[in-house]
């Protein structure tokens, strides 16, 4: 376990954290008074930092903590992570050049930005901007539950009360996040951003290279010993009745992750399309180490050491913790504490983008449109506070709902987030869609989508899964496929009574 | 200005370049093809290391992709 040495490396690594965050108001100087140079660091990444911001961005606690812990409860489906991210950067590097280049012309800070010229509606641009900022919080909630996981783990047989010291120890954090990003916005970001994939590389190899001599046997004995444990969904091959379950969450997540404002945040900040577009397309080989992770949910089965310390657990828990628990089982103490240190600053780093994307469309798009007087000036200053507020509500909401849960609200933040796809994606190739198709597409896909996720139906009662024809699907392809008929529908019959007046 | 620069680009580079971005899509969908433990490989199976080694395959692809679609540009 981690002791007074591994405490000193993982403080001693924090401070050098915190100082990056602040170091960057300093870093290529701008007005930080500019929404585009707090928000966007000036848009001048090229690709080789776009590439670590937009990877450190989008590759969270969600690969760290969500998907290892749903391989390690559930089996072979949560691997749906890794066509997921393979084929969301060819989507990605058609879509966000192209909004990159109108960004730049009419300069855009936000996706509900597009939205409002394309279709020339507000309200469009309201809906798009509240689905975001609504889908970014439990979002933010998963990142928190991370670091939540490092803390159970480090404070082990150190204290007593275990969750209180972690919930101080997370709002001293979060405090010192906010205040660095405050003050030096997405550049604060970056810095940090390049150290946490440094970290994160460096654990993830780590552990591979440990897995022959921590673990007797290696991979074939943990997925001996996890075939025996018979996971739900399959360990060695996925089961036959997941097939669409597996299809239908790759695609689902794959079409949701770049309509997330963070997502469109770190592509904007590029410093032209084609370096956008190449880093965006040399982005699946950091999925690589999504891969392993996701494989480590196996593994951890192969370690009698790692599995008696997940047991201290009760079962829920212990999907969150096998990351964690993985690296002070197989590596040297100095190692797993760089390792903890980098799953830790893994959720803040992308905790503090999410926030601060929430806070440019409530500034842009929700108060701007109300209060048109607003000077740039104070739009930066009410989006830096804005940014400040989001995150501690996130942290607020992290210690009222359970940990179980906020893994589920990911996904139903998925759900939610899939349903603007029609407006922002279809929004770059044609602005021929009605109006009012799209509102009408977008409210009843929302309701469908929530309506669905809370229904009960086996196997459980809140589930982003529902089952069609005895297969489970991702509720967000059945939601965006309601809602992209009634766009076509409408859009028709709108285009029919203008011939028609006309 | 860059509206009229992706006009410049000959359609035959847009129609390769959007295959090579479409045939990881394909590839995944096909999942009885992969959904198999033999061969494996260190003792993983084919379902996992061949879906990983599919990450680098795609990111090749994708690369040869958007050095099509942005032949001189800086």
């Amino acid at each position: 376990m981690i002791g007074p040495l591994g405490w000193g490396i993982f403080l001693g690594f924090f401070v050098i954290f915190i100082f990056l965050g602040f170091y960057g108001a300093r870093w290529r100087r701008g007005d930080l008074n500019q929404l585009h140079e707090w928000a966007l660091a000036g848009r001048r990444l090229g690709t080789f930092l776009a590439w670590f911001l937009v990877g450190a961005d989008l590759y969270t606690a969600y690969t760290f903590v969500a998907v290892p812990s749903g391989v390690f409860a559930s089996g072979a489906l949560y691997f749906y992570a890794v066509p997921y991210v393979a084929t969301v950067f060819a989507l990605a590097a058609v879509t966000m050049p192209a909004l990159w280049r109108w960004s730049r012309l009419r300069n855009y800070v936000t996706a509900a930005d597009f939205v409002q010229e394309r279709f020339n509606s507000k309200l469009l641009a309201g809906f798009v901007a509240a689905t975001g900022i609504v889908a970014e919080f439990p979002y933010i909630a998963l990142q928190i539950v991370g670091m939540q996981a490092v803390l159970t783990v480090m404070l082990l047989g150190v204290v007593k009360n275990v969750k209180l010291v972690s919930d101080i120890a997370l709002t001293i954090s979060f405090i010192i996040l906010a205040a660095f990003v405050y003050t030096s916005g997405l550049r604060g970001a970056t810095l940090t951003a390049v150290f946490k994939d440094a970290l994160i590389f460096l654990g993830v190899i780590a552990i591979l290279v440990a897995v022959p001599f921590a673990i007797h046997g290696g991979f074939s004995a943990a997925f001996n010993a996890a075939t025996l444990k018979a996971l739900p969904t399959g360990v060695s091959t996925l089961k036959d009745p997941y097939f669409i379950t597996y299809t239908t969450l790759w695609i689902g997540s794959s079409l949701a992750l770049y309509l997330y404002p963070h997502s469109v945040n770190g592509a904007l900040s590029a410093e032209s399309d084609k370096k956008l577009a190449m880093s965006t397309a040399l982005l699946p080989i950091y999925g690589i180490a999504l891969a392993l992770l996701a494989m480590y949910g196996i593994l951890i089965y192969g370690s009698p050491e790692a599995m008696k310390i997940l047991s201290l657990f009760p079962a829920s828990a212990r999907g969150s913790l096998v990351i964690p628990t993985l690296a002070v089982t197989t590596l040297p103490e100095w190692l797993a504490a760089l390792a903890l240190l980098g799953v830790f600053v893994g959720g803040l780093v992308p905790a503090a983008i999410m926030a601060m994307a929430q806070a440019n469309l409530l500034i842009r798009n929700v108060v701007k449109p109300i209060y048109p007087r607003i000077t740039p000036q104070g739009e930066t200053r009410a989006a830096k506070w804005s940014s400040v507020i989001f995150k501690f509500l996130a942290l607020g909401f992290v210690f009222i709902v359970p940990a179980t849960y906020a893994i589920w609200l990911q996904l139903l933040g998925g759900i939610i987030i899939t349903q603007t796809l029609p407006a922002v994606f279809l929004g770059l190739v044609t602005n021929k869609f009605d109006k009012y198709s799209l509102m009408t597409g977008w409210a009843v896909g929302l309701g469908l989508g929530i309506y669905l996720f809370i229904t009960p139906h086996k196997p459980s009662a809140m589930s982003p899964l529902y089952p069609i024809a005895g297969h489970l699907v991702f509720i967000a392809i059945i939601a965006l496929a309601v809602n992209l008929l009634i766009v076509l529908v409408g859009t028709g019959i709108a285009m029919a009574v203008k011939r028609g007046m006309s | 200005m860059t509206t009229e620069a992706s006009k410049n680009i000959h359609t035959w580079r847009k129609v390769v370049a959007g295959i090579l971005f479409i045939i990881p899509w394909i590839y995944y969908t096909l999942l009885p093809l992969y959904n198999t433990v033999q061969p494996e490989l260190g003792g993983v199976p084919y379902f996992y290391w061949s879906q990983t080694l599919w990450l680098l395959i795609s990111s090749i692809l994708f690369v040869i992709g958007v050095i099509l679609l942005y032949p001189s540009k800086r």
